[in-house]
């Protein structure tokens, strides 16, 4: 192999390589759950296939960051995220299925932002009054 | 201007003009163009809406007459993913025939409909599908082999019909194939519910190193008036943290 081709294999394994640590199983998400968790955000990245956030958040256990993956944008798009939703510095809630190990964190499913706008998907409630008023239940 | 081309296009068609070039158009034959996504068939009164995937990702499903030897390439491919729940799609690469056709993860598509060429863009890893009449189809010695092979159609009356070989052995999607694999889409326009377009596509998947009889599915779409798809940059977060590493080696040199 000569060296401009061992270049591009050593740049594309590195690049997997970020890809792996990018890219974390879903499996480890409960997705029979909900949670939710307030902070601050310290990073965000409305990216694909995941949306990536990090939230100062204090509570009783003092105040630490907490990491999370979620929906990819094109998918929160269509659940009613816009672009500048979320800035750096807001205080947001997010909603989450919580990591199976307990530990901090999740996959984000929804979030309200700093002005009490909503976007993501729907809680089990909202399906229900949705699916109510469809039906024409009260 | 786009519409108007198309107008003139079908015009042109319905008058026969590309007769010619040997491309067998007329009135009868539907412009699939537009944007769609995944049709759900309303729900029974007091039941819950069915949706009219195809399930061409992963997942349960329906037991695939798969010949040992097919069974054993998917075992080994399972056993070496499990507990880290990797994808294609968490790598940042397209789904490939015939998941793709079969729902691209959930996201939409967009189809352009010329009269010797169908582009089919999934907004998903923005996989992209060229499907080629008449004169486009591109000689056998001249064509690649890939994910979403390579599509040849022809139209019976107001059905596309599109057949695709030259697929690359793939054991990381539902239907998983060799790349003997051989299959045949069958397009055709219907009515939803409320009227809407809802575009019915059949497959069937023939390969004899991996199934001992041909698979079938059928996959919905319903159409997204004046939709439009999402760029969909993916490989954007691992660009992000090489560049993060190499940041930090540079720092770590000073």
């Amino acid at each position: 192999m000569n060296k401009s081709r061992l270049a591009v294999v050593a740049t594309l394994l590195a690049l997997c390589g970020a890809g792996v640590s990018a890219h974390h199983s879903a499996q480890q998400f409960d997705f029979t759950k909900t949670a939710s968790m307030s902070g601050i955000v310290k990073r965000f990245q409305a990216i694909n296939p995941h949306m990536r956030l990090v939230l100062a958040v204090t509570d009783a256990k003092g105040t630490r960051e907490v990491a999370f993956e979620g929906h990819s944008t094109n998918n929160m798009y269509r659940a009613g995220y816009r672009d500048g939703m979320i800035k750096v510095g807001d205080k947001i809630t997010v909603y989450v299925a919580p990591l199976r190990d307990g530990s901090e964190g999740g996959y984000v499913t929804a979030a309200s932002t700093a002005d009490g706008k909503r976007f993501g998907a729907q809680s089990r409630a909202e399906q229900e009054a949705e699916r109510a008023k469809a039906e024409g239940r009260k | 201007m786009h519409r108007r081309w198309r107008r003139a296009a079908q015009g042109l068609a319905a008058a026969g003009v590309f007769a010619g070039l040997g491309i067998v158009a007329n009135a009868q034959q539907p412009d699939f163009t537009g944007v769609w996504t995944t049709y759900t068939e309303p729900a029974p009164a007091g039941g819950r809406a069915a949706g009219a995937g195809g399930g061409g990702g992963r997942g349960a499903g329906p037991a695939l007459p798969l010949t040992p030897e097919a069974q054993r390439k998917i075992a080994e491919y399972q056993a070496l993913i499990k507990g880290t729940g990797d994808t294609p799609g968490g790598f940042c690469l397209g789904t490939g025939m015939p998941g793709s056709m079969l729902g691209s993860g959930g996201y939409p598509m967009e189809i352009i409909q010329r009269p010797n060429q169908i582009t089919i863009v999934y907004e998903a890893h923005n996989e992209v599908r060229r499907v080629y009449l008449a004169d486009r189809i591109v000689p056998e010695a001249d064509r690649l082999p890939g994910r979403n092979g390579h599509s040849t159609a022809r139209w019976e009356g107001d059905t596309l019909v599109v057949e695709t070989t030259n697929l690359i052995e793939q054991v990381d999607q539902r239907y998983a194939h060799s790349e003997k694999a051989k299959i045949v889409e069958r397009y055709r326009m219907t009515k939803g519910a409320k009227g809407e377009r809802v575009l019915v596509a059949e497959m069937t998947m023939t390969d004899p190193v991996f199934y001992k009889e041909p698979v079938k599915a059928e996959k919905k779409w319903a159409e997204v008036p004046n939709g439009h798809l999402l760029p969909y940059e993916c490989a954007e977060e691992a660009w992000n943290i090489h560049l993060e590493q190499l940041a930090e080696k540079a720092k770590s040199k000073k």
